[in-house]
């Protein structure tokens, strides 16, 4: 696993461009279309607050949502892993003493850690200079969370790139996907915002630690107990995520023919 | 046969078979829309119930022509891809169920695709090999060394993959395969592909490797000089079907012996001459060659010299490789008409 860590690193430094185009340039444009929204919407309406929190706590929760959902998104990996079954690149690990989800894990978390202590000093210089709430200490928890969330998050890819061996072409389920998700996670707007019944809904999925969670946790908008939820919610999901992913990836391997050779 | 072949099961199979799921591509748009909703899938057999054995230390060459189902074989035995039917165990394991204790004691190096990773210099494929094999990283680091001097490929080793000439490559994925020390060793086509030099290297480490190491090997080629240097035992395989297994020797004393004889004439004749055993000879020809089973030479021979004085004459063997040509053209011709293969 953490040879595999090594080669995700290794792999990306190769690839500079793409990584840098994920640790900076995306989160940065994100977070400059959020700010503005939020900036536009407390001006436009000349509240002061909305549902109890200030300006300065949406503002934070933009500045963070961008930067948490940067984490707990998989664009990359998932279509690396899509294409390697489609093409046979797949072949190579199957060979081999390890197994395709611990492969790709392995890789997924070593670029992820690396590119989170890459770039986290950014929204943190963010909240210090325009004086936005932050409560700091609480960042190891809310990182905590966020990468629990991952394995559901690449759970789910395997259950997706599996259908690499029924399907061909199939990337665009990622993205339909990624964009579903992108309204369940809270990247948008804090989920309590939404009416019931969605906002006990949207809360109670397990996507709602994809950002809502550890945002409002951090930003001093939820207390402890949406942490604890918050793993409660996922390990259930992950649970489901596995049984799918797993039935998937065997009627996968039953039919598959080994691409390309 | 290998004087010290052991007579330990490494390899069987009873009944294996594997048939690939494909669908009728539809002409034309009305169809293909059709062809949307149902799909008129076609089973394509590409190794029939084959039962064999193979023992520890042999050397085994498949041969076959394309699509004869040699890579469907060695993809079946390393686990790579699941049977249609049948059992097989390989070690005593059954190879679809990937099992580490498995995978840790076989190895198969496609040749018509890269296994290493294309972005990273072997070198550092290899660490990560290691790490995947549970191998003490020193330990790994010398082998690599070891196998790079004996490939001449030292070199290369901090190269990234995607830079590397084909037949460099080949030999790092050649390392890739034997860096864990695999007792069962599945090769398709190692020297792909290569120019003659690095063919006869590649051919040569090969040899040397497996007489110190012994390996079981399974070898497909379409070279025949890998397989009659390396092999010692001869499975020819034909539409699925194992058609041919025993030693290379007995094969090319099996088939008739067959010799070439190339002559030119003095006088070319003045027009088509139709000689014994239909040996055709047109107009104005003055160079002629004909393969035939050893004994008509002499027939053939004499109708010649009264035809004309000749000169240039030769009289050839006919080579592993011919002899393996023409064996599959006769089981082509078999087929076409409707026998089954004789075995
Ligand atoms: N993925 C696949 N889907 C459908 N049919 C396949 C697939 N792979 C192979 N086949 C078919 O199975 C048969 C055997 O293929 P295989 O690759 O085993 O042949 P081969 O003996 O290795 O040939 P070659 O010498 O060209 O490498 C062929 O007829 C081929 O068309
Ligand atoms: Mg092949």
């Amino acid at each position: 696993m953490l040879g595999c860590a090594r080669l995700a690193i290794l792999q990306q430094l190769e690839y500079r461009f793409n990584l840098i185009a994920d640790t900076v340039i995306q989160p940065v444009i994100v977070g400059l279309v959020e700010l503005t929204l939020w900036a536009a919407f407390f001006h436009s309406t000349g509240n002061q607050t909305l549902n109890g929190f200030s300006r300065e706590y949406y503002l934070s929760y933009a500045v963070w949502a961008a930067f948490v959902s940067r984490i707990s998104t998989s664009w990359m990996y998932e279509s690396m892993m899509i294409e390697d079954i489609e093409n046979g690149t797949v072949n190579s690990i199957l060979v081999r003493p390890i197994s395709f989800y611990e492969y790709y894990l392995g890789q997924f978390f070593g670029y992820k850690v690396f590119t989170t202590l890459l770039s986290l000093g950014a929204p943190v210089a963010v909240c210090l200079f325009a004086d936005l709430p932050l409560v700091i200490s609480r960042l190891p928890l809310t990182l905590g969370l966020v990468f629990f969330y991952l394995l559901l998050v690449h759970t789910m890819s395997v259950a997706i790139a599996s259908l690499g061996f029924f399907f061909s072409r199939i990337h665009h389920i990622t993205v339909a996907k990624n964009i579903t998700l992108w309204m369940l996670t809270g990247e948008l707007f804090p989920l309590d915002l939404a009416p019931e019944p969605f906002r006990s809904i949207l809360i109670a999925l397990p996507f709602s630690s994809a950002v809502y969670r550890p945002v409002g946790y951090l930003t001093g908008r939820l207390e402890l107990n949406t942490i604890t939820e918050g793993f409660l919610s996922i390990s259930l999901g992950l649970l489901v995520a596995t049984v799918v992913a797993t039935a998937l990836w065997n009627a996968g391997r039953r039919r598959y023919s080994g691409t390309g050779a | 046969m290998h004087p010290d072949v052991t007579r330990e099961v490494t390899i069987e199979t009873t009944g294996l078979s594997r048939s690939y799921e494909t669908y009728k591509k539809p002409e034309g748009l009305l169809k293909s829309i059709e062809g949307f909703w149902k799909r008129e899938t076609i089973q394509k057999v590409a190794v029939h119930p084959t039962t064999l054995t193979v023992y520890r230390g042999q050397i085994v060459g498949l041969v076959g022509s394309n699509g004869a189902g040699k890579t469907t074989l060695l993809k079946l035995l390393s686990g790579l891809i699941y049977p249609s039917a049948g059992t097989t165990k390989v070690l005593g394991y059954d190879p679809h169920e990937r099992r580490p204790e498995f995978l840790r004691r076989v190895s198969i190096l496609l040749g018509q695709k890269a296994q290493l990773w294309w972005d990273l210099a072997p070198a550092d494929s290899y660490e990560l090999l290691a790490k995947i094999y549970e191998i003490d990283s020193a330990v790994a680091r010398s082998r690599v060394r070891e196998l790079a001097d004996l490939l001449a490929c030292t070199e290369q080793l901090h190269v990234q993959l995607r830079r590397l000439s084909l037949g460099e490559r080949m030999k790092m994925e050649i390392i890739g395969a034997l860096l864990h020390r695999p007792e069962v060793l599945f090769l398709d086509e190692p020297t792909i592909g290569l120019d003659i030099i690095a063919q006869t290297k590649i051919r040569e480490f090969l040899g040397e490797y497996v007489k110190v190491e012994r390996p079981t090997v399974i070898l497909t080629s379409h070279y025949m000089d890998d397989i009659s240097l390396l092999a010692d035992r001869l499975m020819l395989i034909s539409h699925g079907k194992i058609v041919y297994d025993g030693t290379v020797e007995a094969f090319t004393a099996k088939s008739e012996l067959r010799q070439t004889l190339s002559l030119k004439l003095v006088h070319p004749p003045m027009q088509d001459v139709t000689l014994r055993h239909d040996f055709k000879i047109s107009a104005g020809t003055r160079s002629v060659r004909f393969e035939m089973p050893a004994q008509w030479i002499a027939d053939v021979l004499g109708e010649l010299m009264a035809l004309s004085p000749v000169y240039d004459i030769k009289i050839e063997e006919v080579e592993f490789e011919d002899v393996i040509r023409s064996f599959m053209e006769q089981d082509a011709r078999l087929r076409a008409a409707g026998h089954s293969p004789t075995a």
